[in-house]
């Protein structure tokens, strides 16, 4: 290990096999065996498959059915999406603990800035150990794979070098090195197509790359193509954002029964607004862009998105927006799951944009954070819309799933 | 229907009404335009349901009639033809032909009667005006329209009659233009119209040249005749903010600056501004502005401008594109900016000149 001290220090924490893993945690008969998590239907596809399953072939995204028959003894455990959440929040604490600058990129996977921290955790090597032992004492056995170097793209391409249970450094002077015997399909950014496109175009290393004119890859690759020479280079200037300017918050709901009135999925729309902008509200933060999620009844998901002109905390924008964003939506359904997010996220007082006129939602602010004072002291549920309360097929006070932090 | 002209007058008239052809694809006959020969006049009409135009042309018709073809790629095809070409189109059972020089297209149509046309506005009064006018009116209001905001009535431009006059005013909450100019004549009833915003852009490049304008006033919408174009567009039913409560009448302290230089500053400035919010800070004293701008990587800007200014020492600060937006809509050499307090719009204006006025809310910083 070098003694030279790194400009920055960036650590990437991927956990291992995260929703299976979860599952093997809280039911030990299902440890050691392949299994699928994911739903257990026609349509459904894989969530995560533990390591066990692996080596059959089976993966995230792969169809269930498919999966299946790849792996006919593996177990298929519904997701339980709570119990999810919980345990992700368990890590985002426990990485936390060790630098103010966390970054997450999913429930399972974040960045962490550890830069200058050395004299505190030690070099690297300790950092690394350190953060994957916290993760397993902070869930009660789960593993992490981690990976530290000077970039983002170096880091998570590290995470992914050796898993499970994986730590791998990169100090900045190997960083080029390092890279360049791995596939192409190692570039951030580069999907099945791409990947195929620049082994056609004669790239199969992320070396060959880096060593490749810029020009010739922009011209055939557009702007992804000098960001492909940028990181095959080893070079990604992006730091670990806690601005949360690329983040969302969000609120899904699968429905018990599948839904394609206008009406009710606009009803659960505003729930799920109401829901979203009162975690903006305690965190401080305002959106500037509303997405809405639709899941048909064959899994396929629609989504819209837009940006609002003000940023904003209250329902009533965010639920306007959905609804426009709900017109837009030519597929008739039926539904199961419907969802809002707010992305484009900033804290509260950084828009300090006065206004000409009245703005749009300050009434219904004043009657939206009165309806969190009252919840806060007397309960959830204190206060209901009186459609909600009293009109025909009411959605009550919804037991979320929510979609936190999703990357953009 | 069979007729034929020069490429170039084909063109034209295509290039006038393809801004508004749909690009979704919501229905099918809105990406088609609509072409009508009668005696030897072409129309071509392109409509999204909002925004209809049309555009006229003098043609040699052998055969006339009407009927839609695919907008865009018509417009590409006479856009790629030789120049000074001659091209024949002809219709011969669902398939349209366009000849020109060696070339061939064969193209799909869908049928005329299907064409959605607003036919007759219900016109109340017709105001006339120059071109010249009207392009001020629009050129120096349509930026500060809303862009899709959930107060619809702002995603568009207020078009208000006070006898012999026009006014054009645009808003999106944090800033307001507004503009005036006289009519020919003079209205007969005074009223306010909210032209909406693809209205109103779609209206912005026609405004070329002289001459003379008609602005029909029908209860829903609002039809522009220029010479050999129609332009038609729908109305947003809404309420307009009262606008004149915003414009302060007379700020506290004046500030008059060279546009340009004053300008040319602030765009430096804003080069270390926060890239989301756009902050620039204005630090006022006798004779002297201090601009100020820093973003989130704490990289600063500083830089002095010699100004008139002999009010109270005072800062502010502003969201830098809505004060370059309204510098650059300004005409005159020198430009006066009116201030108030540090929670108080802005007015923007040439020295002396009420015609046509900005204002600009402040930020906190």
């Amino acid at each position: 290990m070098s003694n030279r001290e790194w400009p920055r220090t960036i650590v990437h924490a991927d956990m291992d096999a995260f929703y299976a893993s979860i599952e093997q945690l809280d039911d030990p008969t299902l440890r050691g065996r392949p299994l699928l998590v994911g739903p257990n239907s026609a349509r459904g596809v894989v969530l995560t498959a533990s390591y066990e399953a692996r080596p059959f072939g089976v993966g995230s995204a792969m169809p269930m059915q498919r999966a299946r028959r790849l792996c006919p003894q593996a177990l298929i455990v519904p997701p339980r999406f709570e119990r999810y959440m919980e345990v992700s929040k368990q890590v985002m604490d426990a990485f936390g603990t060790f630098s103010p600058q966390v970054e997450p990129l999913s429930l399972d996977e974040a960045f962490l800035d550890m830069t200058g921290s050395e004299r505190l955790f030690g070099p690297p090597a300790a950092i690394g150990e350190r953060i994957k032992a916290a993760i397993r004492e902070a869930t009660g056995g789960l593993t992490a794979s981690v990976g530290i170097s000077d970039t983002r793209y170096v880091a998570k391409v590290a995470s992914g070098y050796r898993k499970p249970d994986g730590l791998t450094i990169v100090p900045p002077e190997d960083a080029r090195a390092w890279l360049a015997p791995l596939a192409v399909e190692n570039l951030w950014g580069a999907g099945a197509k791409t990947s195929k496109r620049l082994r056609e175009a004669g790239y199969q290393t992320i070396g060959q790359i880096a060593c490749a004119d810029p020009k010739s890859l922009s011209r055939i690759f557009g702007a992804i193509g000098e960001r492909f020479f940028a990181i095959a280079n080893a070079i990604d200037p992006r730091t670990v954002a806690t601005t949360h300017s690329t983040r969302s918050l969000g609120s899904e709901r699968t429905l018990a029964t599948d839904v394609s009135s206008p009406r009710e999925l606009r009803l659960y729309l505003r729930v799920a607004a109401e829901t979203v902008a009162q975690r903006l509200r305690r965190r401080g933060l305002v959106a500037s862009g509303v997405r809405i999620k639709l899941k048909r009844a064959d899994f396929q998901i629609l989504t819209r998105q837009d940006g609002l002109t003000a940023a904003t905390d209250v329902s009533a924008v965010l639920a306007t927006k959905a609804t426009e964003l709900l017109d837009h939506v030519k597929d008739p359904g039926p539904f199961r799951l419907v969802g809002l997010a707010a992305f484009d996220l900033a804290h509260a007082s950084a828009d300090s944009q006065l206004s000409l006129l009245p703005t749009a939602g300050k009434r219904d602010r004043g009657l939206e954070t009165t309806i969190d004072a009252l919840e806060q002291r007397f309960g959830a549920g204190i206060v209901q819309r009186g459609g909600e309360a009293f009109g025909d097929r009411g959605v009550g006070i919804p037991t979320n799933l929510d979609f936190l932090d999703m990357d953009d | 229907m069979k007729f034929s002209a020069p490429r170039e007058t084909i063109l034209k008239t295509l290039q006038t009404v393809v801004g508004v052809v749909e690009r979704r694809q919501t229905m099918p006959i809105l990406s088609n335009v609509l072409l009508s020969v009668q005696g030897n006049k072409l129309s071509v009409s392109a409509t999204d349901l909002e925004v209809e135009m049309v555009a006229e042309a003098e043609v040699e018709a052998e055969a006339g009639g009407d009927i839609t073809v695919p907008g865009r790629k018509l417009h590409d095809i006479f856009r790629a033809l030789p120049e000074g070409t001659n091209v024949e189109i002809s219709q011969t059972g669902d398939r349209v032909t366009v000849k020109g020089g060696r070339s061939r297209f064969t193209l799909s149509t869908l049928r005329a009667a299907d064409f959605p046309t607003i036919d007759e506005i219900g016109a109340k009064q017709t105001l006339r005006l120059t071109r010249a006018d009207l392009r001020q009116l629009v050129e120096k209001t349509h930026f500060s329209m809303a862009q899709q905001d959930v107060r619809y009535y702002l995603n568009g431009l207020l078009l208000e009659t006070e006898r012999k006059r026009l006014r054009a005013v645009a808003t999106d909450g944090h800033r307001l233009a507004l503009s005036e100019a006289d009519l020919i004549g003079a209205a007969t009833r005074d009223e306010q119209l909210i032209v909406p915003r693809k209205g109103v852009l779609e209206l912005s490049k026609l405004l070329d040249g002289d001459g003379e304008v008609q602005l029909a006033l029908g209860a829903n919408h609002i039809r522009v005749h220029l010479d050999g174009i129609r332009l038609t567009s729908k109305l947003i039913d809404g309420r307009f903010p009262e606008y004149g409560r915003v414009v302060p009448a007379q700020p506290r302290n004046v500030m008059k600056a060279d546009r340009n230089l004053l300008r040319q500053a602030l765009q430096r400035t804003a080069i270390l501004s926060n890239e989301k919010y756009r902050g620039v800070r204005l630090e006022l004293t006798t004779n002297s502005v201090v601009l100020q701008a820093n973003n989130p990587e704490q990289e600063e800007a500083v830089e002095t401008l010699e100004v008139e200014y002999s009010g109270d020492p005072m800062e502010i600060g502003f969201n830098v594109n809505y004060v370059l937006d309204a510098l650059a809509a300004v005409d005159s050499d020198q430009v006066e900016v009116g201030i108030s307090d540090a929670n108080s719009g802005c007015v923007i204006r040439e020295p002396g000149s009420d015609k046509t006025k900005f204002v600009v809310m402040p930020m906190r910083l």
